[in-house]
């Protein structure tokens, strides 16, 4: 088996409350291969946006990883302190968040904060990092670059913000990108593109992309595997083809029927998940899933389910779809 | 379908409390702020034992020698007049009750006041009025103008109060007035606007019960800087003129302290010390109950 | 060019405010103020004397002129002979300002450098215990009222320790100026560093907690580089006006306790004795001066915030 690019192993992460410790994430495992593409999807609270902080090593203040091992490129990042941290952020593992109105440094121009990253990394000259940088704007379709470099953040539009992030986030040529929601907060026609230049990008560079998402559309397009998180758990993964065609996870299918498409027969109503997702404070034993499922029954209650392999998927759960 | 309840007070939401609820929560499991509000509330029952005429009635009587030390009759000494230092500093705080809770209070409404027309009607004359007031309240320097009230005023005893409240209102207006900015373009307002309340009842019903928290906060705030300057505008000739307070017992002081009497001194700024520290350290709760994030955590 | 008539423009801008200033201290000071006309006269006035010396003082004019005639004296910074000494009041403020500036200024600026220093540690640390010590002293420091700290500092360093002098000024180098600027400075950074500590500490946090800090730790910025690039440099504009607004403060209030107290002859001491006397014209002309001095703190602090942050224009 080779090795992947990312490997994740049983981590878990709490966050220490005024209520009390946490535990955000449990036992999440996946990988990921170089250059390839995994779409995170989940619900707000599930948990994926936390599982990318603990990758890049930056969660908050009160939180920290419990269990489990990230082997990036063979070395376990959880081992790492900060100053080791620091040397692979924007240069090996790069992310790009999603308000991209207020992510960049207000009173430093555009092409300073990306020629600060360049000359950080890679040690360049300022001459030669501006030149680099210009030819990453270009590439990530920005129109007169060298103008756009000069210009104050809130000079541009929220699109063209993100991509100057994802030019930040690509120059260095890292091997992964972890992008958390980078289009919810743009408009339709924006994100369309924006989209297309990350794929488009991620190929030319050979750069892996995790793309974090609620918006399965936005997963269809882009994406080559998928991962679907509930209340803090994997509970699903698969390649993008064989989620759609036959989801395994009750709430992967609740998920997918809950989309509104055009159907043969016209609906009464459009299927949703009844229910909200437990609190972190009070997890239910077993699945955690179980009080909202249809096709719940009494062992789903008693025990929690491992993710086994169905088909081209891996599920946690006792009675998947698709299984009659 | 079932009967809905006819009367919604007393019944408990399903999930969460409400803000007030979960604010207060927050303060009572404050140890700081609880024991600065113990300070406080000692200091009242003080102050509420002088009104009683419980103790401090004394505090004029020249009752004994000249600069005794403390002893059994004088608990703490008596000053120049022989008059006792402790009858004089228990009187001192219902002094300094009286004009925090006056300035206070008095700061509080005209702050509400005027920073809810102001903000409601932001950009109008009203608006401008109510700045440039506010601007020039700011820029005349404190001390000259109590000065100049005492002088305009010819003396009244209550020329200070007057001056404090004029000065310690424009900071009250001017958070009210940022806050009510920000409140009116929230949706309920709009909707109030849409069912037609007339634009004073809606400040009155709707905006300013969601001030309150500043106004309590500023009014812990004002009732320190009340106290605190009282201090320096009786050592300037300008503050308390009947009556003792802690200011005018440090400004005879200021006399003795070179020849060693420091009783005097002493007395009046431990006191003085005490009741704000233990103000500050309950409006610093009371911020951070209504805004957790404002520490940083 | 255009800074010129943004400054022009903002400096007409100020004028209600001086007037309101103006006005208002004037109504109480001069039209309320005290009748000076018996203290200039001798025991039994003649009905022509009182009325020469009223008109002298320029009690007979109507307000209105009696005002204008004060607006005047401010454009042309003439106020006139001090009611006490006599002296030119013009000659009295360049002689007294001076001293209060080398007074003041050294507690000004350790105040607040020492306050922002502290504040960094305290925001950077936020929550562990050095973040609650410094809390800590900062609110003892709020709490204790600066005429009590400058009356201890004279026991403590003029009775007890004799190491510094605490009244006069009496410098005509610069050690002597240490030696006498000492107290006095002590004296207000101790009482401002509280004030100032908590202030920079919230403005410090609120700015760390901001996204663009999340992206520089993303790409590997360090420690300084966080602070300085995305922290302070960000924070500068509340700093910057909290800094230029609490100079009329400090001047006006600081200088006035500290001269008075300490005996130095500076426009604090001279503006506390004309109060305390009556001194019309003094108080007429550090009011006004307060004034412009406050507009042309208000016109500085917008070109400051211009220069700080990019996205304010000056319009």
């Amino acid at each position: 088996m080779t090795s992947a690019l990312l490997e994740v192993e049983d981590l878990s992460i709490e966050f220490a409350t005024e209520a009390g410790p946490l535990r955000a994430v449990e036992q999440v495992s996946f990988r990921l291969e170089a250059g390839r593409t995994l779409g995170l999807v989940g619900e707000s609270g599930c948990g994926k946006s936390v599982t990318s902080l603990a990758l890049m090593g930056l969660l908050p203040g009160n939180g920290r990883i419990v269990t489990g091992r990230i082997l990036f490129e063979g070395t376990d990042l959880a081992t790492l302190d900060q100053a080791a941290l620091r040397r692979l952020r924007g240069r090996r593992l790069s992310m790009i968040f999603q308000e991209p109105m207020t992510a960049l440094n207000p009173v430093y121009r555009a092409g300073d904060q990306i020629v600060e990253v360049l000359r950080r990394h890679e040690g360049l000259s300022r001459r030669a990092a501006l030149d680099r940088a210009i030819e990453m704007l270009a590439r990530v379709g920005i129109a007169a670059p060298e103008q756009r470099m000069v210009d104050f953040p809130h000079q541009m539009s929220g699109g063209m913000r993100q991509r100057i992030m994802i030019a930040m986030a690509l120059v260095c040529r890292p091997r992964l990108l972890i992008a958390d929601e980078p289009t919810t907060a743009l408009d339709v026609t924006t994100q369309a593109q924006v989209l297309a230049e990350i794929s488009q990008l991620a190929a030319e560079l050979d750069t892996a992309v995790l793309l974090i998402t609620h918006d399965l559309g936005v997963v269809a397009e882009t994406c080559d595997e998928v991962m679907v998180m509930y209340a803090g758990q994997v509970v699903e993964q698969a390649p993008v083809g064989a989620l759609f065609a036959q989801p395994r996870h009750r709430y992967t299918e609740g998920l997918l029927a809950s989309i509104p498409r055009i159907r043969k027969q016209p609906l009464e109503r459009l299927p949703v998940i009844p229910g909200t997702v437990p609190e972190l404070s009070a997890m239910p034993t077993g699945c955690r899933f179980a009080a909202r499922c249809p096709q719940a029954q009494a062992d789903c209650r008693a025990r929690t389910p491992e993710l086994r392999m169905l088909g081209r998927s891996r599920s946690a759960c006792f009675h998947p779809a698709g299984e009659e | 379908m079932s009967a809905l309840p006819t009367d919604l007070i007393g019944l408990e939401p399903a999930i969460g409390r409400s803000p007030v609820r979960r604010a207060a929560g927050r303060l009572l499991a404050d140890r700081w702020a609880m024991l600065g509000l113990a300070i406080v509330l000692l200091f009242f029952v003080i102050a509420l034992g002088v009104w009683a005429g419980l103790w401090g009635g004394n505090w004029m009587a020249s009752a004994g020698q000249r600069w005794e030390g403390p002893s059994t009759r004088h608990w703490l000494g008596t000053t120049i007049l022989g008059q006792d230092i402790l009858e004089r500093v228990l009187f001192s705080t219902r002094t300094a009750f009286e004009i925090g809770l006056i300035v206070a209070l008095a700061s509080s409404m005209l702050g509400a006041l005027f920073g809810a027309l102001s903000g409601y009607f932001a950009g109008t004359l009203i608006d401008s009025a109510v700045l440039w007031l506010t601007g020039v309240l700011d820029a005349i320097p404190f001390y000259l103008f109590v000065a100049a009230l005492a002088f305009a005023l010819k003396g009244n005893p209550w020329a200070m109060h007057i001056a404090m409240v004029a000065t310690f209102w424009t900071t009250t207006a001017r958070l009210v007035r940022g806050e009510v900015i920000k409140l009116k373009e929230l949706e309920f307002v709009e909707a109030a606007r849409a069912i037609g309340l007339h634009p004073l009842t809606i400040i009155h019903r709707h905006i300013l019960p969601n001030t309150f928290h500043i106004l309590l906060v500023q009014a812990t705030i004002v009732f320190v800087a009340a106290i605190k300057s009282e201090v320096i505008l009786s050592f300037l000739g300008l503050g308390v003129q009947d009556g003792v307070s802690w200011g005018l017992m440090i400004a005879e002081s200021t006399t003795e302290v070179t020849a060693g009497h420091y009783m005097n001194f002493v007395a009046a700024s431990s006191f003085l010390f005490v009741l704000v520290m233990g103000f500050n350290l309950f409006a610093d709760g009371l911020q951070d109950a209504l805004d957790p994030k404002r520490s940083g955590r | 060019m255009d800074l010129l008539t943004y400054t022009l423009r903002k400096l007409i801008g100020g004028i209600p405010l001086i007037l309101g200033v103006t006005l208002i201290s004037f109504v109480l000071m001069v039209h309320f103020g005290p009748d000076k006309t018996y203290e200039l006269l001798s025991k039994n006035p003649t009905a022509e004397e009182i009325a020469q010396v009223r008109s002298q003082l320029g009690y007979d004019q109507p307000f209105w002129v009696r005002y204008g005639n004060y607006l005047g004296q401010l454009a042309s910074f003439d106020f006139g002979y001090s009611d006490s000494t006599g002296e030119r009041v013009a000659s009295i403020l360049s002689r007294t300002v001076p001293i209060s500036l080398a007074l003041l200024a050294p507690g000004f600026v350790l105040g607040n450098l020492l306050g922002i220093v502290l504040g960094l540690v305290a925001a950077w640390h936020r929550g562990r215990w050095i973040d609650k010590a410094i809390m800590g002293f900062a609110v003892v420091g709020m709490s204790i009222s600066f005429l009590v700290v400058i009356i201890a500092f004279q026991i403590v360093f003029g009775v007890w320790l004799g190491w510094f002098p605490v009244r006069g000024w009496n410098v005509h180098d610069f050690s002597s100026y240490l030696h006498y600027v000492t107290v006095p400075t002590l004296a207000s950074v101790f009482v401002a560093l509280g004030y100032n500590t908590r202030f920079f500490r919230a403005v410090l946090v609120e700015e760390m907690g901001r996204d663009h800090v999340r992206t520089a730790r993303a790409y590997g910025a360090g420690p300084v580089t966080i602070l300085y690039r995305n922290v302070l440099r960000n924070a500068l504009i509340p700093i910057i006006t909290r800094i230029m607004f609490s100079i009329p403060l400090v001047v006006i209030s600081g200088s006035l306790l500290i001269e008075s107290y300490f005996g130095i002859p500076g426009v604090g001491k001279a503006t506390f004795d004309a109060i305390t006397s009556g001194d019309q014209p003094i108080l007429k002309s550090v009011v006004g001066l307060t004034a412009v001095l406050f507009v042309l703190i208000l016109i500085v602090n917008d070109i400051l915030y211009r220069a700080v942050d990019p996205r304010v224009s000056l319009k």
